[in-house]
């Protein structure tokens, strides 16, 4: 027998500590604990319905491809929301180094019960977001017989992201979308940020605002998104090129573009971010307000306010750093 | 006297201002425990993640070069920041990753005599403790042991997510944070938003957003009965520290908790004072008399 492809078998009797919860029948959400004999190998999914099976048939939740395909299975364990069909639970046993874990429903969605949640409310946050192409007359062929093709590389902008099935495990995972009920949310910038990078693709411009006006900007880009999706769609990242993309078109009246402008421009001159001067730079004119509260708080620990940058003795060569990327970026041939 | 451990000193954009003081409190409670920081003086700021916003390219440029010239000194790179720790570690993988984009890269930076080998290797102040200086030695060190004080950990995000970008610990389940405080002797306490995000880096986009994360964070500690919160995250100190009047009361909450800087609560229970640690410029005061 290979030991690297039949890894020592084990069990252990661990406590399952699961989430209940009916609206309506419970007054709140409350804990059940079940015994399980967990052996290596077994998948979440086969756990919760070994309990199902054999101690508790009320317990509820959602499966149906058991392949990674569907995207229903999502849960929480141990707080971290994954697929229950294709995660095993002994490694997570492992890197705890506990004989139990818990398992709840994911967050920031309805519970209708146990743990099954209502996904609507993000769905219907990425109906609004045009989540499909708007064709691009000029990539429409000549003759029926001919289809629209792409470059490899027009596709690899996008196609990281095409792989996403809506399992709702980034959503759970956002702390912007808890506590901002009206962010859209990872999977759904994602979304918008592919079908926008499609160059079959002309509706754009409408995309774009309706990803400005549900949170573009709202991402906190903490990059819990692109650890929990089991399908390393990295929805951060696309929240990144959404937002190069929107200040590429024009975009430039939003607080996060002149950010992202001034951090830019500032590492090129000062090899440092203008910490002093950015409320002004970011929020214009009404950013005095803060400098002269930032300036305050100096003051009443006794430190003289300076409005200096303390510039990085590297600015010099990142001035031609900047030059090169530039001439590389104007004629098209960075690899980025 | 022991062997010195030396790093390459990143000291990224956050140190300025007031947080200046940082500079010399890292340097100071490192000696304690024989860390030697060389500031990398050729260095620029990381770019925090915002340059790649308007070019991927010149922002893996940018950090190539801060990782050449570690290189080039022949350390470590050591940020006290979580998110230069992110950034760069995000070049470092996406250059790995991709041999073309890193050819690029060292074509963009060979005009000015540099090289971004991709043998650097980049460390943060929860592993240099953790791991390098090591438990024990940071135990022998402490002449002023902690006990008893009840304390909320707070990674941040950068250090952990995405899982690949550090091989120090599991992404999942880090215990290098409580395993220092633990050392120092304190009492740690569980709380329910431990692993969300403080929203940092929305105090410009979107500062009320900000501001309403930064407030849940504490929130969930402070019902915990704790008597301070200590993050290893520089950016997430200046959420909860520096605006943390503002985020409570925008959000209509009323109370207040200490925060404290990894560093600071280390050199404290290594024998420094509240005086050396330069407690006074916290937004929130801490009265701390241990
Ligand atoms: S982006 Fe990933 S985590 Fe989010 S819904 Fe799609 S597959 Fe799931
Ligand atoms: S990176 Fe942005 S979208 Fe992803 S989890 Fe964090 S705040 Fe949410
Ligand atoms: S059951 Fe379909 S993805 Fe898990």
């Amino acid at each position: 027998m290979n030991a690297t492809i039949t890894p020592d078998r084990k069990s252990i009797l661990a406590n399952i500590r699961i989430q209940r919860f009916t609206p309506g029948e419970h007054k709140s959400a409350f804990y059940d604990n079940f015994k399980v004999n967990v052996e290596t190998g077994m998948t979440v999914l086969e756990v919760l319905r070994l309990i199902k099976n054999t101690q508790d048939s009320s317990l509820t939740f959602r499966a149906f491809c058991r392949s990674k395909i569907c995207g229903s299975c999502s849960v929480r364990v141990n707080g971290k929301p994954l697929l229950a069909c294709s995660t095993q639970l002994m490694p997570i046993l492992d890197d705890f180094k506990q004989e139990s874990v818990i398992i709840q429903p994911m967050r920031n969605m309805p519970v209708l019960r146990d743990l099954v949640v209502d996904i609507d409310p993000v769905i219907e946050k990425l109906a609004k977001m045009h989540p499909y192409i708007m064709e691009n007359r000029g990539r429409i062929p000549e003759t029926l017989e001919q289809e629209s093709l792409m470059s490899r590389q027009e596709l690899t902008k996008f196609d990281y992201i095409t792989d996403c099935i809506l399992c709702g495990s980034c959503y759970s995972a956002c702390s912007a979308a808890s506590a901002d009920p009206n962010y859209a949310g990872p999977l759904t910038l994602g979304k918008a940020y592919r079908f926008s990078a499609d160059v079959r693709d002309s509706f754009k411009g409408e995309r774009m605002q309706a990803a400005v006006d549900q949170g573009l900007w709202s991402c906190a880009q903490c990059r819990k998104c692109i650890n929990v999706c089991p399908k390393d769609t990295r929805p951060a990242i696309s929240i990144q090129r959404l937002r190069k993309m929107s200040i590429d078109d024009g975009i430039h009246d939003t607080p996060g573009s002149r950010r992202a402008k001034a951090y830019t421009d500032d590492v090129a001159k000062y090899g440092q971010v203008n910490k002093p001067m950015l409320p002004v730079i970011v929020n214009g004119p009404k950013g005095w307000a803060a400098i002269e509260a930032a300036d305050n708080y100096l003051i009443k620990h006794g430190i003289e306010p300076t409005h200096q940058v303390c510039t990085l003795d590297g600015q010099s060569s990142t001035q031609k750093i900047y030059a090169k990327v530039k001439e590389l970026e104007s004629r098209g041939e960075n690899k980025t | 006297m022991s062997e010195k451990i030396r790093y390459g000193f990143y000291s990224g954009c956050c140190f300025q201002g007031a947080d200046e003081r940082f500079f010399q409190i890292l340097q100071d409670v490192f000696a304690k425990v024989d860390v030697e920081l060389e500031l990398i003086v050729d260095a620029v700021c990381c770019g925090s993640g915002v340059i790649e916003e308007r070019s991927e390219l010149t922002s893996l440029a940018v950090n190539a070069k801060n990782m050449a010239h570690a290189e080039q000194m022949g350390l470590p790179l050591y940020t006290p920041c979580s998110t230069c720790y992110n950034v760069i570690a995000n070049a470092q993988k996406r250059m790995q990753e991709d041999p073309a984009v890193h050819a690029q890269v060292n074509e963009i930076l060979a005009e000015q005599g540099l090289e971004y080998k991709g043998t650097c290797k980049i460390t943060h102040t929860l592993w240099v403790f953790a791991q390098d200086v090591g438990l024990d030695k940071l135990k022998e060190r402490i002449t002023n042991p902690l006990n008893g004080l009840r304390v909320a950990s707070y990674y941040g995000c950068h250090t952990r997510n995405p899982a690949d970008i550090q091989g120090y610990e599991s992404a999942d389940n880090p215990t290098s944070l409580e395993d220092i405080l633990e050392v120092l002797g304190v009492q740690i306490v569980d709380y329910d938003t431990k692993d969300d995000c403080c929203g940092y880096h929305l105090a410009w986009p979107n500062n009320k957003l900000n501001m309403q994360m930064t407030s849940n964070v504490l929130e969930g500690a402070h019902t915990k009965d704790v008597d301070m919160l200590v993050t290893s995250c520089p950016l997430c100190f200046k959420s909860m520290d520096g605006t943390q009047a503002k985020a409570l009361a925008q959000t209509g909450k009323n109370f207040q908790l200490p925060v404290l800087f990894l560093p600071e609560l280390v050199g404290l229970a290594c024998g420094m004072s509240a005086e050396d640690m330069m407690l006074r410029y916290h937004g929130v005061p801490v009265n701390i008399r241990l």
